[in-house]
């Protein structure tokens, strides 16, 4: 067995607390000799071994595709949640689960009435990716017992969610604690429940980068500009970006030292530096990124299009998807292909970034879909506007089923100073040449 | 998920003289392999499927229903500094024969391409490109690419030479490549370059000279515009443009004309390369040439 499998076999077995060590090798090592591949051969290994195993993991042993096996854990948060599956509403409960060896989120597709703080031995969970983290599913099909509190001791969670740069908050994370500085906030009236409910959103930044945070609680004496500590914000993804999200267990605080830290409301506001689109390709998702490169390819899809009164998609020949025949609304929009000879990246534009990429309104636009009487006119006439054109965007990347798209917030074409450019190339060929 | 394969920027000089095309992968099930994408490897380690050019159009020519040829089928030839790319388009790519088949020569183009490669049987490869994507561009757009394109292939040189200082092979060599916090295509390229081609030091350098001359060619031009470097330059162009009788000026005629105006031979042999090589110039058939307008 060659040394990447080796690993893969020791992480199996520390999951079953390494009790059976030498089986669980030698039964990978049978599945990957008939080229079973990898993944399949690690599920495999764990279904058999769970029904052996009656020990119970710990949560740092968690791997994706585990299923039947017991974990003992304090819930550090739990709320109600409406989802839809397979168009049919329920209601799950969504939460954070702890022990001394970490923290994981879960779903409880049923209502067992658990309440945050309380300790509970789960028996027959199972453990899936979702949103690029590992979850704990827990059902009807499994038994939840709540044990005295002082089966597991008060644990301090900050610990396991101690302070980091906002860079090195991931979409693995549950928890959060940082010190930043809000750039952006604003007030949003959302329906929930029935009721109207005022949330605040905004953006935070340190010198290492920027994310969207959204606050279910009251931030009093807080504004555009202040500095801020936040304990124990829970992380939440949205589109491959982690997203704080501050509640009532969220301990924030103002900063009135500040300068000792390591940003400025002005250096934090800084636009950042663009990025290589490979290195766009390796994350997930970024917030707030600039790319520069040619337009390779407008795609179809690009020009004017309708979208549904109702939900905004964009409908066929008048029909929605969702809403049938409906009284469309005109839009304009360009998906096209940015390519900087590091890797090929999805970009989007709305209609105003559109307008002045394409250097045609929106009206003049839709007159020349009348002349043309061709909805492609538009279409023909980006491609011949915009491919090869040297272009910079600025938006939120995330990752899907298509590649990586990036949402632009804006673009513009860029300056380029050849004969500065070309005098650092030449430089850096001559000097190479004295060595 | 199949992910876009990127465009790569490769100057002329670079890819016609690549010889060895790879598949995807040797393990893959022959099914698959139908929609695997063909890779070009050069000899500096790029691999290469699909690439973003842009350079001038200095021929397009009309080889559809010849013999072996497909119905529709037309060739361009587009150059930059360092040489010439063929490009073929067929029944397949509709758009760009029809833009092929409208377009005045010269004219400063942009194309994204796949890369196609023909075995004739006798040990030669020929190299060419098949459009996806073909557009009208200007100067500005040409002279980024070359700048941009010297860039992208000197950083990959670097990653080359250092490979070859190590002096590391086999496992010891993709040991050491995988310390290096470079993307994996590079890595890959390399590897597959230093197997089939040996690569050496000579060549790398060789190319650096290239992209050397690649970015003076256009330096000079961007620096005096709409004017020109030398009175060299001047004198030619208004030669070219005073003898042309429609099919351009023979190049000895040319030569001859310009040192009985006291003008040295090689100045007038450099002007013309560079004036070539700028796309002020062309050369409508061998040894004959012309002024782009």
């Amino acid at each position: 067995m060659d040394e990447r499998n080796a690993s893969h076999a020791e992480e199996l077995s520390r999951a079953f607390g390494n009790e059976y060590k030498e089986e669980i090798k030698a039964e990978l090592e049978k599945l990957l000799s008939f080229k079973v591949p990898l993944e399949e051969a690690k599920k495999t290994v764990i279904n058999k071994f769970m029904l052996k195993s009656s020990s119970a993991v710990h949560v740092k042993d968690l791997v994706a595709g585990m299923s039947g096996f017991e974990i003992t854990g304090r819930i550090t948060g739990i709320e109600e949640k409406d989802v839809i599956v397979k168009d049919e509403h329920r209601t799950i409960f969504s939460g954070s689960l702890a022990d001394a060896t970490g923290i994981c989120s879960f779903t409880c597709w049923d209502d067992m009435s658990l309440k945050e703080g309380e300790v509970v031995r789960i028996r027959n969970a199972y453990v899936r990716v979702w949103n690029n983290r590992m979850e704990l599913y827990f059902g009807k099909r499994s038994t939840v017992e709540v044990l005295p509190d002082d089966h597991l001791q008060e644990m301090d969670t900050s610990s396991l969610s101690g302070p980091k740069k906002l860079e090195d908050i991931s979409p693995a994370d549950v928890h959060a604690s940082s010190s930043v500085v809000i750039i952006e906030m604003y007030h949003r009236d959302i329906p929930l429940k029935g009721k109207v409910r005022t949330i605040v959103e905004g953006v935070v930044a340190d010198e290492t980068g920027k994310l969207p945070f959204t606050a279910w609680i009251p931030l009093k004496g807080i504004d555009i500009g202040s500095f801020i500590r936040f304990e124990n914000a829970a992380v939440r993804v949205f589109r491959g970006v982690p997203s704080m999200n501050f509640n009532e267990s969220t301990v924030i605080g103002l900063i009135e030292e500040t300068h000792d830290l390591p940003f400025t409301l002005r250096s934090a506001i800084q636009a950042p530096e663009p990025l290589p689109v490979s290195r766009v390709l390796e994350k997930n998702g970024i917030f707030d990124a600039i790319v520069i490169g040619d337009v390779i390819s407008v795609r179809p899809g690009s020009g004017m299009i309708e979208r549904c009164p109702v939900c905004n998609r964009v409908t066929q020949k008048s029909n929605c998807r969702a809403h049938g025949q409906v009284d469309c609304i005109p839009d304009m929009r360009i998906k096209m292909i940015i390519d900087d000879g590091t890797g090929s990246l999805h970009v989007m534009l709305n209609s105003e970034l559109s307008e002045s990429i394409y250097g045609k309104s929106m009206y003049e636009a839709e007159k020349m879909v009348r002349d043309s009487i061709s909805r492609d006119a538009v279409f023909e006439d980006m491609r011949r506007k915009l491919t090869g054109k040297y272009i910079a965007v600025r938006g939120n990347s995330s990752r899907s089923e298509f590649g990586v798209t990036l949402v632009a917030r804006s673009a513009w074409y860029p300056e380029y100073d050849l004969k500065e450019r070309i005098g650092s190339l030449l430089r850096r060929i001559d000097g190479e040449g004295e060595r | 998920m199949a992910e876009r394969e990127m465009a790569h920027r490769l100057f002329a000089g670079e890819f016609n003289d690549s010889s060895f095309q790879v598949g995807q992968g040797a393990d893959i099930p022959a099914e698959q392999e139908l929609h695997s994408p063909n890779f070009l490897v050069t000899r500096a380690g790029a691999k290469v499927n699909r690439l973003f050019i842009a350079g001038v159009v200095t021929e397009v020519e009309d080889i559809g229903n010849q013999k072996g040829a497909e119905k529709e089928l037309w060739k361009a030839r587009i150059s930059d500094p360092t040489g010439t790319f063929t490009l073929y388009s067929g029944n397949y790519q509709p758009e760009a024969s029809v833009f092929l088949s409208t377009l005045e020569v010269p004219s400063y183009v942009t194309v994204v391409g796949k890369v196609r490669s023909y075995e004739p049987g006798d040990g030669s490869v020929f190299v060419s490109i098949r459009p996806e994507e073909i557009n009208h561009a200007d100067e500005g757009i040409r002279n980024r690419w070359v700048v941009e394109t010297a860039r992208l292939t000197l950083d990959r040189l670097d990653v080359f030479e250092a490979v070859l200082s190590s002096g590391m092979k086999d496992t010891g060599l993709i040991e050491f490549l995988s310390r290096m916090d470079i993307p994996s295509y590079l890595k890959e390229g390399i590897c597959l370059a230093l197997d089939h081609y040996h690569t050496d030091l000579t060549y790398l350098n060789e190319l650096k000279g290239n992209i050397r001359n690649a970015l003076e060619t256009i330096g000079k031009g961007s620096s005096s515009k709409p004017g020109f470097q030398s009175d060299v330059d001047g004198l030619i162009l208004y030669l070219l443009e005073e003898m042309n009788d429609g099919r351009g000026v023979e190049y000895p005629v040319l030569v001859k004309e310009a040192c009985s105006r006291d003008m040295p031979a090689e100045a007038v042999e450099t002007a013309v390369r560079s004036l070539l090589s700028r796309g002020h110039v062309y050369e409508p058939k061998v040894s004959f040439l012309r002024l782009v307008r």
